[in-house]
């Protein structure tokens, strides 16, 4: 469209767009427009006046197309002329910024690698682009990648950068070129930024000081044929043994209807595999990975899909994730309020699970408690916890058939604080005495609880229903309702299940509430396990009262693992990143040597209350031995946080301990794994983001080239106005459209006078 | 000895019905409830047993075991003709539950309920009571049905059986069902005696006719003397047999209310059988 464009008008619209078209005739336009008129009056007046054997149509037609030819004929004898601003020779600046992040070296368009065009140009026998930008500016190079910098000449590129961080590229060249008269910036890169920056920052200054900026984008927007993985997401800790469920997207161009295997390692030992079909061009595919961690400690996770054969960039096929595998035993107390079998058959399920304990606290009679597992003489000795220290002590909490009455107000209240401060995990379990039928309705639990308290059935009978418990969709894919640790829990197994019982009528969950299990009933369909977030932790709710027949029932096989893998599978997850009372986050457990790590510790004493006056360091120990100490100070803006920076140089495996006192006294302490090395990130969505570079030129009043087009653009640089510039002339009156046009119309009246006979 | 023979073509296809109507109804139908036919072999034919009507979290589950003797037949013997398993029922099973129901907060059922062994509806009463095995021939079916519902994490009571040969039938017929497994004396200290009440010491406990005497607690004089209780255990470690040897907790249980019969038998006797309970319900 541009060489058409310039075809006919004579410039290209870019020049349009940065001049002012005006009439340089010396003659008053109001003289001009006169003798135009009267021109035209004549014109009309002799085809209206004229005898002969034309109709007054065709007249009319005669004298517009007359009138039209005038009219060219005036507008050139205004002498239209073309107004641009261009740069004076050698005066001004272009700040060339070329991309030397490692995506460069992956293949263009043409099969190269994307740097080839920088070689090629920028290279020592020079080329005609750097040649015409030569002649008119004086270029100052720039390389960027996840830093920026001046370099003399575009061969010191090496193309090894780990990060692309545009933003901070422009930001760098503009205040390096605040003091001389720039023209422009020329940005030359694939575009694919992975900084997470806003972009917008940068073009802010930009805009604010009308710097033009020409991005010139490298590479193909696809990479084909290619695999990709995308993000993986895992939780930050699990409990040792624990069965995990990792979706794992993949995306690909050029494989379409191939089956291609996801394998999980750690350390070099195979996990799992899974095999995925590709499906449509660059739409993800899920591949769904099972696995559990047996060994304890932090763990690098690597998922990799074996190279395909001619892939484009086998780099993105392998994600590492890193994951901490805690080897603790954790504390779960389940407070029964009667002598029930869902006792024996949870104690019986978590068995074998070295992982958790399950405190049984049982009322067996008025004031009369069994205690079962508990640490010594002293744990329970008074029944129920009366404080919250006592009861924050646990990570989790069933509560099976126990009256609300039972509790104080206060010890209401501190269960329901148990999850939404503790950060607990709270399984509330059906029961005659459980739900809206323990009297819960109002009560500070209810409100903690995932679903809604109907009004309870009056008459023992009718609230018996019998259900064939199925999963929801997602529940099926759900880690805490599997009945399988190695594979996803076929339908057949459930519907091979027998139906288990409730009395407590639960239809609704609350909003923000997940159903896990449903329940069939002739009734109507019940919420068997529904979960949902409340405050700092989760609570749970299943309705059930007899899920040890899931167990017992002579339709289970005796080898059936189902209830056990429930109970185990349910109560893992229930505890699942439930907080100690320190804890320490890193904003990024993956970074580059060098560069900064927030570290953010959460301060809580043994009531789970923030604590702000504690001491709080944090020691980073590499795998080579050396020892960094940060001290974390109180943020201020919010209770019991504390943060700090930290720049860990050596490449490597770096563990963080942060430990809190406060008097002398030890609070607790927590970790975190830092991966301190080169990022791979370069190799994943690599290819060009051409939205990004043509919102960049566009936005800065720039523009967008690609290697075919870009010898346009040290013209167009010239006449950005922005430098030091000096006026100049074009004249428009001989463009050639106005030729064609006029020679259109001359002989648009011949033809036509030829068709009518008036010749 | 005497085999088992089943008396008719009649009562097994009774039998059949019974296990088919509780193997595909609802646990608690509405009304009275299914209908199971009574352990084969006794003379006056098959008895309908019927189907608890309520749901609760406790049944009193009472097994029924093919077996011979103790029938005394027509409606005036002390277990009605129904076999050895069914002696002192129900009247012991509804007066323990009474008891068993003041004395703790469990949800149970006030009325006994007697299964077969080779009823799959065994399998949804985690607890089984069974007496008077001196006398017990389980079929095979009998066999599969307990040894799976121990498997499967059932618990087992057995009492009122006494002196040797009656033990050794015991220990013929429970190798049949769980072979290998040895019975051990449960010690005092094990959580058994504590779970609930905190039992210092076993006692015998006398049926009702020398209990009211006042004479000697056993039923007879070769080794009979000593009562002692004894446990099987799964591969983890798990009690899922109680045998409670050369004593008569059941009869305890059914003549509490007798003021001839001493206190502390009775007495003794509820405690183990609320321990058994709970310790069934929670282990």
């Amino acid at each position: 469209v541009d060489r058409l464009f310039e075809a006919l008008f004579k410039y290209r619209p870019l020049l349009f767009q940065q001049g002012d078209v005006t009439f340089a005739t010396p003659w008053p336009l109001a003289l001009l427009l006169l003798g135009a008129g009267a021109v035209a009056v004549a014109a009309v007046v002799s085809y209206g006046g004229a005898g002969g054997k034309a109709t007054p149509g065709e007249r009319t037609v005669l004298a517009t197309v007359r009138l039209a030819a005038l009219g060219i004929l005036t507008f050139c004898l205004l002498q239209p002329t073309l107004i641009l601003s261009s740069v004076v020779p050698q005066r001004n600046f272009v700040g060339v910024l070329i991309d030397d992040s490692r995506s460069m070296t992956l293949p263009g368009e043409d099969g190269r690698p994307r740097s080839a065009f920088l070689s090629e140009t920028f290279g020592p026998e020079g080329s005609p682009l750097v040649d015409a930008l030569g002649e008119r500016f004086a270029l100052r190079y720039f390389r960027f990648a996840g830093d920026a910098g001046r370099i003399p000449s575009a061969e010191a590129l090496a193309y090894d950068g780990t990060r692309t961080d545009l933003a901070s590229a422009l930001d760098r060249a503009r205040e390096e070129l605040s003091s001389v008269p720039l023209s422009g910036l020329v940005v030359l890169s694939d575009g694919a930024d992975n900084a997470g920056r806003a972009l917008a920052e940068a073009l802010v200054p930009l805009q604010a000081a009308s710097i033009p900026v020409y991005t010139v984008g490298l590479g193909a927007e696809a990479l084909t044929p290619d695999v990709q993985l995308g993000r993986i997401q895992l939780p930050r800790t699990v409990l040792q043994g624990s069965a995990l469920v990792v979706d794992v997207v993949v995306t690909q161009r050029g494989y379409r209807n191939r089956s291609v295997p996801v394998v999980v390692e750690d350390g070099g030992r195979r996990l799992a595999q899974d095999t995925v079909r590709l499906e449509s061009e660059g739409e993800p595919t899920v591949a769904r990975v099972r696995f559990s961690l047996e060994q304890p400690g932090p763990r690098r996770l690597r998922f990799r899909i074996p190279a395909l054969e001619d892939e484009a960039v086998v780099e993105n096929n392998v994600r590492e994730v890193a994951i901490d595998v805690r080897a603790r035993r954790e504390k779960i107390l389940y407070f029964e309020g009667e002598p029930r079998f869902e006792v024996k058959f949870v104690r019986r399920a978590i068995a074998d699970d070295p992982n958790v304990q399950v405190v049984v606290l049982q009322r067996t009679a008025e004031n009369k408690f069994l205690r079962l597992e508990v640490d010594d003489a002293q744990e329970l000795g008074g029944g129920f916890p009366q404080t919250r220290e006592e009861l924050f002590r646990y990570r989790g909490i069933i509560l099976g058939s126990v009256e609300a009455s039972f509790f104080t107000h206060d010890q209401l209240q501190m269960l329901s604080d148990f999850v939404s401060q503790r950060g607990g995990g709270l399984l509330a379990l059906g029961g005659r005495h459980a739900f809206a039928e323990g009297g819960y309705a109002g009560t500070a639990l209810a409100e903690a609880l995932p679903v809604h308290l109907e009004e309870p059935e009056t008459d023992a009978a009718r609230a018996y229903v019998e259900m064939d418990v199925r999963p929801t969709p997602a529940g099926q894919s759900h880690p805490a309702v599997q009945l399988r640790t190695d594979a996803e829990t076929p339908p057949e197994t459930w519907e091979a299940l027998p139906p288990l019982s409730t009395i407590n009528r639960i239809v609704r969950v609350k909003p923000g509430a997940t159903t896990l299990l449903r329940g069939d009933t002739p009734g109507g369909e019940r919420v068997v396990l529904a979960h949902h977030r409340y405050g700092r932790g989760k609570a749970l709710a299943f309705a059930v009262q007899d899920s040890w027949m899931w167990q017992m029932h002579a339709d289970v096989p005796l080898e059936d693992p189902s209830h056990e893998t429930l109970w185990q599978q349910l109560l893992r997850w229930m505890v699942e990143g439930v907080p100690d009372p320190v804890e320490i986050v890193a904003d990024r457990e993956r970074l580059e040597p060098g560069e900064p790590v927030r570290l953010t510790a959460t301060v809580l004493d043994s009531t789970y209350v923030e604590v702000n006056d504690a001491n709080v360091e944090a020691v980073l120990v590499s795998s080579a031995g050396d020892t960094l100490r940060v001290p974390l100070a109180w943020s201020v803006d919010e209770d019991g946080v504390y943060t700090a920076e930290a720049r860990p140089e050596l490449p490597g495996e770096w563990s963080v301990a942060a430990v809190a006192t406060r008097d002398g006294d030890v609070m607790g302490s927590a970790g975190v794994h830092l991966q301190v090395g080169p990022s791979d990130a370069e190799y994943f969505d690599a290819g060009r983001r051409t939205s990004t570079l043509q919102r960049l030129a566009s936005e800065t009043g720039g523009r967008f080239y690609t290697p075919a087009d870009v010898s346009r653009l040290p013209e167009d640089l010239a006449f950005t106005g922005a430098g030091i510039t000096l006026t100049e002339e074009r004249d428009l009156w001989d463009m050639p459209i106005l030729f064609l046009l006029l020679l259109g119309l001359i002989g648009a009246e011949w033809g036509f006078r030829r068709v009518r006979g008036l010749v | 000895m005497r085999p088992f023979v089943s008396s008719s073509v009649g009562l097994v296809a009774v039998s059949l019905l019974g296990v088919a109507v509780a193997g595909s109804s609802p646990r608690f139908p509405a009304g009275e409830g299914g209908v199971r036919a009574a352990a084969p072999q006794e003379a006056g034919g098959a008895r309908e047993i019927a189907l608890p009507p309520e749901p609760h979290s406790f049944f009193f589950t009472r097994a029924i075991y093919s077996g011979w003797g103790r029938g005394w037949g027509g409606g005036g013997g002390w277990n009605r003709g129904r076999g050895s398993w069914a002696t002192d029922y129900p009247k012991a099973d509804r007066q323990f539950l009474v008891v068993l129901k003041r004395l703790t907060n469990l949800d149970a059922y006030d009325l006994e309920n007697a299964v077969r062994l080779d009823d799959p509806a065994v399998r949804r009463y985690p607890f089984l009571y069974a007496l008077e095995v001196g006398r017990m021939d389980l079929s095979e079916a009998e066999v599969h049905g307990l040894r799976d519902y121990l498997n499967a994490g059932g618990f087992l009571v057995i009492d009122d059986f006494w002196g040797p040969q009656e033990w050794a039938n015991f220990e013929t017929q429970i190798s049949r069902v769980i072979p290998g497994r040895p019975i051990v004396d449960l010690p005092l200290d094990h959580p058994l005696f504590s779970t609930f009440y905190d039992i210092k010491e076993i006692l015998q406990v006398p049926n009702v006719g020398n209990g009211r005497r006042g004479g000697p607690t056993w039923e007879c004089w070769d080794g009979c003397e000593t009562p002692v209780v004894r446990g099987i255990f799964d591969d983890d470690g798990r009690l899922m047999v109680v045998i409670n040897f050369n004593t008569d907790l059941g009869d305890a249980w059914e003549w509490a209310e007798d003021p001839w019969y001493p206190l502390q038998y009775s007495t003794f006797a509820y405690q183990m059988g609320v321990n058994m309970i709970v310790y069934a319900m929670s282990h």
